[in-house]
């Protein structure tokens, strides 16, 4: 295996977090306002029409955890701990910059967690309806998305015009085509992209737009051509192919995806929030009602707190199809209700219909159970 | 391969370390080795080093990694070693649950080609394991054997709860205070353990399965046997060395392992 040239060339190899707070640094200090989010549901083709920038408030750190147990329950889970702990003692960088919050209804622990936080920032909670299928979802999320659009022009005294929204969906729409080519490079055998190199791609391209990020996934794109084409490759040709799905991973929660790395399998996919999903897909342009048009693609989102999700078992098909694991894990966050119950079909699907290895682990953002973790991950990889 | 070739196995569990010998041509032992997993694992596992001389060896168990930097040889997962040694001594049984001092593993087998095709393991934490029975058995001032015998002469005539060894002990000193007889809390802690082992084996088990295999250190606890057999109306089997059975695994794929061709 040859030297890697890096994706990103800047200061923040290996802290996409760092990278991604510093474009809402700039953007703020041009001026932008900042939004901040709580998951794929916000649909930021608003924010971007407005001239703000998004900031993504979900934590991963298990350091805030113990101030969030002073008041929110142990059993509760971490994600929405450590986002409220972070809040609490004032160190999330990104929550300090924000100028509004908006959150969306998808679990109940962050409804709730909301109404904790509204003290601390203007927010907008969208209320999502959790049976997108069913007639009048998606003009009903329509309304929540004209909700959110009006808080913002009053909130920050301007306007949104539809001519802003639709050039921001049509800017969000060519930027998540490229970050679906780049994530598409996962596909090729052995590997020429790392997961570490996905969730930067994913972290960056959350809080970027216009000419600049356009060109900068460009210019990612063309350095994963060229390692294909030359061979340049970062796993070993017989490497297991792990596809992640699940809930959302960042910081400690890397844990399990670093173990897969010691045991010399490659991460092939990342199927969640925080890799692929929030950018599938795409807004129809020109359809003559963008916040219409906004709420439909944003419904489609295959999130575990949508019942049925059919979505979440067509896409885990195409992408075990292109990117072919040997292994498709699993990963829920403890306390994920939603998630740890879907992985029943999950695992039925996965494991009868698209004939692949399949392993869930429920796990926090602590460093307690590394030892089990290890052993299941490596047993998993050792089977077929 | 010839018949002279010793193929070395060792489990480095969180309670004890089992270590075999077998001969690479039949798998017979040729010795074995017992003990508690010591705080200082290297110099135990250098004394291994000074008084046993193997061909090839492969690690298993929680102490796998620091074992292969002491040892050498290569490392597989218990999991892995487990569903080796079950197929190879019992070729026709397809359902495996290991019984550990921190973990509970419970495996699923084609027994067409000895495949692992499934397996699950308990929490994080040390409920429904090992651990808990010695935990329980000191908080009733008892051996482990004496709280096997007295399960055996007790009734189900209470439940206890929890399988988390802080909870439970709370609810057996609640018991105790109150006067429920010694036996029957022993036979509730035992039937505790029972659901837990039996949950986590209805996730891997097939309804028709006439047989399970019960390793570990846990399948030399008889009452655990019996009540389990009961419990799942199936025949439980107890192989000769329980405990050693991932050890078996590791020094039968010493064999095998396409790293050592």
């Amino acid at each position: 295996m040859n030297a890697l040239a890096p994706l990103f060339q800047d200061d923040f190899k290996d802290f996409p977090l760092k990278r991604a707070l510093s474009q809402v640094i700039k953007k703020r200090d041009a001026g932008s306002k900042v939004v901040g989010a709580y998951c794929s549901y916000a649909p930021v083709e608003v924010i971007w029409a407005m001239g703000g920038v998004p900031a993504i408030l979900c934590a991963f750190s298990n350091t805030p955890i113990a101030k969030a147990e002073e008041t929110l329950p142990a059993n509760l889970c971490p994600l929405i701990k450590s986002s409220f702990g972070f809040i609490e003692l004032k160190t999330c960088p990104f929550f300090e910059l924000t100028d509004a919050v908006v959150g969306e209804t998808t679990c109940d622990g962050k409804k709730k967690m909301f109404e904790l936080i509204e003290k601390h920032r203007p927010l907008y909670v969208m209320d999502l309806p959790q049976c997108p299928t069913n007639e009048g979802a998606v003009t009903y999320w329509r309304h929540s998305v004209n909700g959110f659009k009006k808080f913002l022009e009053e909130k920050f005294d301007t306007t949104i015009s539809n001519e802003a929204l639709e050039d921001s969906i049509k800017d969000c729409n060519r930027k998540n085509r490229l970050v679906q080519e780049i994530f598409g490079f996962g596909a090729c055998k052995p590997s020429v992209i790392t997961w570490q190199e996905m969730y930067e791609v994913s972290t960056f391209a959350m809080v970027s737009n216009g000419e600049e990020t356009i060109s900068k996934l460009q210019e990612i794109l063309a350095i994963l051509t060229e390692r294909s084409r030359q061979g340049v490759y970062c796993s070993k040709e017989n490497a297991k192919r792990v596809l992640i799905t699940g809930c959302p991973v960042g910081g400690d929660v890397l844990k399990v995806l670093k173990l897969v790395d010691e045991e010399g399998a490659t991460i092939v996919g990342l199927d969640s929030c925080t890799g692929l999903k929030p950018y599938l897909g795409a807004i129809e342009e020109n359809s003559g009602d963008s916040l219409l048009a906004i709420a439909k693609r944003y419904l489609q989102i295959p999130c575990a707190c949508m019942t049925p999700n059919t979505g979440r078992f067509d896409v885990l098909k195409k992408q075990v199809d292109s990117l072919k694991p040997d292994l498709v894990i699993d990963l829920v966050l403890q306390s994920c209700h939603t998630y740890n119950v879907e992985a029943v079909k999950v695992e039925s699907f996965v494991r009868d219909d698209l004939g692949t290895n399949y392993l869930k682990v429920v796990t926090d953002f602590s460093q307690q159970d590394l030892g089990q973790l290890k052993t299941r991950i490596a047993a998993a990889l050792e089977m077929n | 391969m010839g018949v002279n070739i010793k193929l070395a196995g060792i489990d480095i569990g969180s309670r004890s370390i089992e270590f075999v010998l077998l001969d690479a041509e039949h798998f017979e032992v040729i010795d074995r080795f017992q003990a508690e997993t010591c705080i200082d694992l290297s110099s135990q596992l250098n004394s291994i080093n000074e008084r046993f001389t193997w061909d090839r060896l492969v690690s298993t168990g929680y102490g796998r990694q620091l074992s292969q930097k002491v040892l050498g040889g290569e490392v597989i997962t218990e999991i892995k070693a487990y569903a080796t040694s079950a197929h190879q001594f019992y070729p026709t049984i397809e359902t495996v649950i290991d019984l550990g001092g921190q973990d509970t593993k419970a495996l699923f087998i084609n027994q067409k080609n000895g495949q692992l095709q499934k397996f699950e393991m308990n929490d994080k934490c040390s409920a429904g394991t090992g651990k808990f029975f010695e935990m329980m058995a000191a908080s009733l001032g008892l051996t482990l054997d004496q709280l096997v015998a007295a399960a055996m002469n007790g009734k189900k005539s209470i439940e206890i709860n929890s399988t988390c060894t802080v909870f439970a002990e709370s609810e057996v000193i609640s018991l105790l205070t109150s006067g429920v007889a010694l036996e029957d809390i022993a036979r509730a802690l035992h039937e505790a353990l029972l659901n837990k082992l039996v949950s986590l084996l209805s996730k891997v088990m097939k309804h028709d399965s006439s047989e399970i295999l019960f390793v570990g250190g846990g399948a030399k606890n008889s009452a655990l046997v019996h009540f389990l057999a009961e419990a799942i109306n199936k025949k439980v089997v107890v192989p000769e060395y329980p405990d050693f059975y991932g050890a078996f695994g590791a020094a039968i794929n010493a064999k095998s392992l396409n790293k050592f061709l």
